[in-house]
C-alpha cells in the first residue's frame, strides 16, 4: 500500500481549477467521486457499455469508468453537478423534467451530459441522428420513449434558432 | 422566478426529477458512512462441487484487509440459529458452507479499508472444491438419476407470501402446482379440433442500472442497513430470524434506488452484507457491478406446454397448461412464480374445462427470483401465441377468434379469483382503433391481450404530520425505485388536506421511522400505499375541522382544509392560528395513520385478485429476410388503470415496461453452457437501446374511475410487460408466415424460420 507512486493531477472541473493526488491507476470516475465528493456519475456496468459514467472531457462524452484519472491532465471535465444547478438548469435538464424523460435516474446524469454533448455539435439533430448518438447510454426504465420526445424537442428549439439567431 | 419553483408547483411534475437530473439524487450507492470499509464477494467458478477447504490466511496478511467472512464463521454467528434463509424453503446459506451450487455462488466475502484491496484479495483466497455433476436444465433436472442441489426442504409457511410451497422431497422440484375445474379430457374428447404447442421462454436478468448495494452496520445488539431493498421491511424480519436480533432494534433506510423490477424485492445481498459488518466490526459497503448482479438473480425460464380444444364455431372448450420453470440454485419466490404462471396463462377467455399444472425446478444456476409480472410474460407468451395459430387454423380473423372467447367484464377467468373487473372486449378495439389513427393498419398488425392477477398482499400503513405551516411529511416504507410511487402520495396527500404539491415531502423510507408495509412490488403501492396515506390524511381533516367547529363554532362539516389552514363559515383561519388558539402557543403538528389490511372495506381486501392488471399490444414490425432481424416499428399499448395519477409517470411506466419486454422478445438470453454462464456482463447481455425503440409508441390509458385505489386507481406498470413477444411473434407469423416458438427471436432463428418458408413454398406446400 505504501510503495505505490503517487501523482498529481491538474485539470479543470466544471469550469474551475482543479487538482488531485493520484495513483496512476485511479480512474476517473473514482477521483470524481471520492476526491471531489461529485456523485452524480454512476458506476454501473463498469464496462465503459451502458454510459451511466458519462461525463464531458472537452466537450466530448466519455465513460469515466474506463478513463485512468490521470489522461485527463489538462483538459477540460464538465460532470452533471457543473452543467446547471436546481436554481440555474441546463436547457436539457429542463427538456428532461418537462418531458418526464426519467423514471429511476441513475442513467439520467450521463444521459443528459450526452445529449448536451451532441446539441452542441449539431443543435437541431434529426431522430436518427439522436437514436445513433445516444446508443451508448442504457435506459433501463424509460424505454427511451419520453427521452427522446425530450430531445427532439430541443432539437426543434435548436432549428428554430438555426433560423432566427 | 426561480425555475425550480416554479416546476415543483405544475403538479404534474414528480418531486425527484429535480434532483435526478442535476446528480443530487442519493441512492444507496452514493451513501457514505464515517469509517465504513469496502466489501467484495468471493464467487464459485464451478457449477456444483463440494467446497474441502478454504484458506483466507494470505488474504487476512494483506496490509488493508480487515476481515474475510466464510461458511466457518457461521457456527459462532449463528449460534444455534438457522444459518439458512429463504422465503419459502429455508434452502440458502448465509455464505457457502461446504457446497456450492451455481457459479456465481457467494464463497467468501472480504472486507478491506478499499475497494482495491477487497478485490485483489479475493485472488489470495484458496479455495479447494471437489466438483460435482451439475444440471442446468429444468426437464434434465426433473430426471430421477439427476443430481440432487438439496438433500432436505426445509419449509416456510406464511414468510412473505400467504401459505407455503408444495416441494416434491427427494427431487429438484420445489414446487408442484395443480388445479382443474370442468372435465378438461372429457373436452378433449368431444371437440372438433385440439392444438397442442410448446413455447419456451429464455432466462432473462433484471439489469437495473443500479446494481445491487448494502451498507450494513452492525453494533453491539442493532443493525443498521443502509439498501437497495424493494422490501426493508422484509429485510428486516429475515435479518431478525438470522442474527437473533429484535426487529425493532433493525433499522433499514431506502435512499432513492436505480431500478429494481422485482431484483430487489424479498431478500438479496442483505444479509450476506450484514454478516460481514459482524465479521469486521465495522460498518461495511458492498456495492456490486451489473455482471455480479446477474449472477444474484434473474427471472425464471419456462417451458410451456398447451393443449386447447375447440369447437367448430371457434369457441374454446378446455385448456390444458403445463409449465416446467427453472428456478435455479435456491427457491427465492420461484414457488408463487410457478403458480402465476400457470394461472396467467388463462387470458381473459372463458375456458369451461381448465387444468393448470406447473414445476419450479432446482438447478445450478442463478437463483430465479420476482421480475416484473411474475410467471407472466412466458404465460403470455404462449397463449396469446396459441391463440392465433388456432384461429389460422380455423381461418377465423385473430382478433374474432379472441372476441368470441373473450370474457367481459364481471366474467370468471378462474371462478376461485375476483371477477375480471375491466372492459377487455373494449380495450382490444380501443388498441386496433388506435393502431388505425395512427396510421398503421390494424387488420395486419400482430395483436396479444392479458390478464394477470397481481399477487398484492394488502398489508401497509402510512403516518402523515401536518405541520403548523401546513406542510406535509409522509412517512412511509414504499420505496422510489424510479416508478413514481412518492409523486402519487404527494398527490393524494395534497388534495386530501388542501395543500399545493409543493409544501408535501416523503421523507426516505426508513423503518425506525415509518410504520410496516409489505414491498413495493406487484403494482400495489398506489392502491395500498395511496389508500393508506389517503385514510391518514383524513384522520388529520377530520381532527383540524373537528377543532376549528368547537373553536369558531358550527358544525365540523361546514369546514374544508384550504392553503395554509381551514375555511368555515366565519372565514379563513390559518393552522397556526388555531394551533395557537387551541394549545397556547404556535407550536405542534397533526399525525394520521392509514392503516390498509386484508380486513379493509369489510374484508374486500383479502379477496384475490384486488384488481386486475390487463394489458392489450398492437404492433407492426418489419424483418429483413436477407439476415432475419426483426424490429418492431409501431406499437400501441393500452391498459385500463383506472385513474391516471400523474400522467407522464404512468406513460412511462406503460412504455418502459413494453420495451424491457422487447429485449426478451429480440435480445435477451441469459445463456449457459457446461454450468457456465456465457454472457453475464453488459457486453454480452444485450437490453434494448435507444435505436431500437420502435419509431412509433402510443399509450393509451383507459380511465374507467372503477379501481380500488385513490379516486378510483388500479395499479398498473407490470400490464404492459406481457403483450409485446405474443404480438411481435403474430405480427412475423401474419406477414411473413413464420412461427418461432422460442425466445428470444434471434437473427438466426427467424432467418431459419424464413428458409423453411421459403423451401415448403418451393416445394409447392
Amino acid at each position: 500500500m505504501n510503495d505505490i507512486a503517487v501523482m498529481d493531477v491538474t485539470f479543470t472541473l466544471n469550469n474551475e481549477p482543479a487538482s488531485a493526488r493520484i495513483e496512476p491507476r485511479e480512474l476517473l470516475i473514482d477521483v470524481l467521486r471520492e476526491n471531489f465528493g461529485l456523485r452524480g456519475a454512476k458506476r454501473s456496468c463498469d464496462l465503459g457499455v451502458c454510459g451511466a459514467c458519462t461525463v464531458l472531457v472537452d466537450g466530448l462524452p466519455v465513460s469515466s469508468c474506463s478513463t485512468l484519472a490521470a489522461d485527463v491532465a489538462g483538459r477540460s471535465v464538465l460532470t452533471i453537478e457543473g452543467l446547471g444547478t436546481p436554481q440555474a438548469l441546463d436547457p436539457v435538464q429542463q427538456a428532461f423534467i418537462e418531458h418526464g424523460a426519467m423514471q429511476c435516474g441513475f442513467c439520467t446524469p450521463g444521459m443528459v451530459l450526452a445529449v448536451k454533448s451532441l446539441l452542441a455539435a449539431e443543435p437541431s439533430p434529426t431522430e436518427e441522428q439522436v437514436r445513433h448518438y445516444l446508443r451508448g447510454n442504457i435506459c433501463r426504465c424509460t424505454g427511451y420513449v419520453k427521452i427522446i420526445e425530450a430531445v427532439m424537442d430541443l432539437a426543434k428549439r435548436g432549428a428554430r434558432l438555426k433560423t432566427n439567431p | 422566478m426561480d425555475a425550480a419553483r416554479h416546476l415543483h408547483n405544475t403538479g404534474e411534475i414528480r418531486g425527484d426529477y429535480l434532483e435526478k437530473v442535476t446528480g443530487q439524487a442519493q441512492f444507496a450507492s452514493d451513501v457514505v458512512i464515517p469509517g465504513m470499509l469496502h466489501g467484495r464477494v468471493l464467487r464459485s467458478p464451478l457449477p456444483h462441487a463440494r467446497i474441502r477447504s478454504i484458506d483466507v490466511s494470505a488474504a487476512l496478511a494483506m496490509p488493508g484487509v480487515v476481515a474475510v467472512l466464510t461458511g466457518a464463521d457461521l457456527a459462532e454467528l449463528s449460534a444455534g440459529r438457522n444459518s439458512h434463509w429463504g422465503l419459502y424453503l429455508r434452502d440458502r446459506p448465509l455464505v457457502a458452507i461446504d457446497r456450492v451450487r451455481y457459479v456465481g455462488d457467494p464463497v467468501a466475502a472480504v472486507a478491506a479499508l478499499d475497494e482495491f484491496t477487497a478485490e485483489e484479495a479475493l485472488d489470495a483466497i484458496l479455495v479447494d472444491y471437489d466438483p460435482l455433476p451439475h444440471v442446468t436444465d429444468a426437464r434434465e433436472a426433473m430426471a430421477p438419476d439427476a443430481p440432487l442441489l438439496h438433500e432436505k426442504m426445509d419449509k416456510i409457511q406464511n414468510f412473505y407470501f400467504r401459505g407455503g410451497t408444495n416441494p416434491v422431497e427427494g427431487t429438484n422440484i420445489f414446487q408442484h402446482y395443480q388445479y382443474a375445474h370442468g372435465d378438461v379430457e372429457a373436452a378433449f374428447s368431444r371437440a372438433h379440433r385440439v392444438f397442442e404447442d410448446s413455447f419456451r421462454f429464455p432466462m432473462v436478468v433484471h439489469a437495473a442500472m443500479e446494481p445491487h448495494v448494502v451498507i450494513a452496520d452492525w453494533r453491539e445488539d442493532s443493525i443498521t442497513l443502509w439498501s437497495g431493498a424493494q422490501s426493508p421491511t422484509t429485510v428486516q424480519k429475515a435479518l431478525s430470524l438470522l442474527f437473533g436480533i429484535d426487529m425493532a432494534k433493525i433499522r433499514v433506510i431506502t435512499p432513492y434506488v436505480g431500478g429494481g423490477f422485482g431484483g430487489k424485492s424479498s431478500v438479496k445481498i442483505d444479509p450476506l452484507v450484514t454478516a460481514l459488518s459482524w465479521k469486521a466490526k465495522r460498518p461495511v459497503r458492498v456495492c456490486l457491478s451489473v455482471s455480479e448482479s446477474m449472477l444474484t438473480c434473474r427471472r425464471l425460464s419456462a417451458d410451456i406446454e398447451l393443449k386447447t380444444a375447440v369447437d367448430a364455431g371457434g369457441k374454446l372448450l378446455g385448456k390444458s397448461v403445463r409449465v416446467v420453470m427453472n428456478g435455479g440454485a435456491y427457491a427465492d419466490t420461484g414457488p408463487a412464480v410457478a403458480v402465476k404462471a400457470a394461472i396467467r396463462a388463462i387470458g381473459p377467455y372463458h375456458i369451461p374445462n381448465l387444468k393448470l399444472e406447473s414445476y419450479a425446478v432446482y438447478t445450478n444456476t442463478v437463483p430465479g427470483a420476482a421480475f416484473r409480472s411474475i410467471g407472466g410474460p412466458p404465460a403470455v407468451w404462449a397463449t396469446e401465441s396459441q391463440m392465433d395459430v388456432i384461429a389460422d387454423a380455423l381461418q377465423i380473423d385473430p382478433v374474432d377468434f379472441r372476441l368470441r372467447n373473450m370474457l367481459d367484464k364481471g366474467g370468471l377467468v378462474k371462478p376461485d379469483l375476483r371477477p375480471i373487473d375491466v372492459d377487455m372486449p373494449g380495450m382490444l378495439r380501443r388498441g386496433l382503433a388506435a393502431m388505425d389513427e395512427a396510421g398503421g393498419n390494424s387488420r395486419a398488425s400482430g395483436v396479444a391481450v392479458a390478464a394477470s392477477d397481481p399477487g398484492i398482499h394488502a398489508l401497509g400503513s402510512a403516518l402523515v404530520r401536518m405541520k403548523i405551516d401546513c406542510s406535509v411529511l409522509i412517512l412511509t416504507n414504499t420505496i422510489e425505485l424510479g416508478q413514481g410511487a412518492h409523486g402519487v402520495l404527494r398527490a393524494v396527500a395534497s388534495r386530501v388536506l388542501g395543500q399545493p404539491l409543493a409544501r408535501i415531502k416523503v421523507a426516505t423510507p426508513d423503518t425506525d421511522l415509518a410504520p410496516y408495509d409489505w414491498v413495493t412490488g406487484a403494482s400495489r403501492s398506489t392502491v395500498i400505499m395511496g389508500l393508506a396515506v389517503e385514510e391518514a390524511c383524513a384522520e388529520i381533516s377530520r381532527e383540524v375541522r373537528q377543532l376549528a367547529a368547537e373553536l369558531y363554532g358550527g358544525e365540523a362539516a361546514a369546514y374544508v382544509l384550504a392553503d395554509g389552514g381551514v375555511a368555515g363559515p366565519n372565514g379563513f383561519t390559518s393552522l397556526l392560528d388555531l394551533m395557537v388558539r387551541a394549545n397556547g402557543i404556535d407550536s405542534g403538528e397533526f399525525v394520521g395513520l392509514g392503516r390498509i389490511t386484508p380486513r379493509y372495506r369489510n374484508g374486500d381486501f383479502s379477496r384475490m385478485p384486488l384488481f386486475w392488471e390487463t394489458a392489450v399490444g398492437v404492433g407492426e414490425t418489419e424483418i429483413d429476410v436477407e439476415t432475419g432481424e426483426v424490429r418492431l416499428t409501431r406499437y400501441v399499448s393500452v391498459a385500463d388503470v383506472g385513474r391516471v395519477m400523474n400522467r407522464k409517470s404512468a406513460e412511462g411506466q406503460d412504455e418502459g415496461a413494453a420495451i424491457q419486454a422487447l429485449g426478451h422478445t429480440l435480445y435477451e438470453e441469459l445463456v449457459y453452457e457446461d454450468g457456465q454462464p456465457l454472457n453475464a456482463s453488459m457486453i454480452d447481455y444485450h437490453v434494448p437501446a435507444i435505436d431500437e425503440a420502435p419509431r412509433e409508441f402510443h399509450t393509451v390509458l383507459i380511465e374507467s374511475g372503477d379501481g380500488p385505489g385513490p379516486g378510483g386507481a388500479r395499479g398498473m406498470g407490470e400490464g404492459a410487460i406481457l403483450p409485446m413477444a405474443p404480438v411481435i411473434s403474430n405480427s412475423l407469423a401474419r406477414q411473413y408466415g413464420v412461427r418461432v416458438r422460442e425466445l428470444p427471436l434471434t437473427p438466426e432463428r427467424v432467418w431459419r424460420a424464413i428458409r423453411e418458408v421459403q423451401r415448403d413454398a418451393r416445394r409447392g406446400k
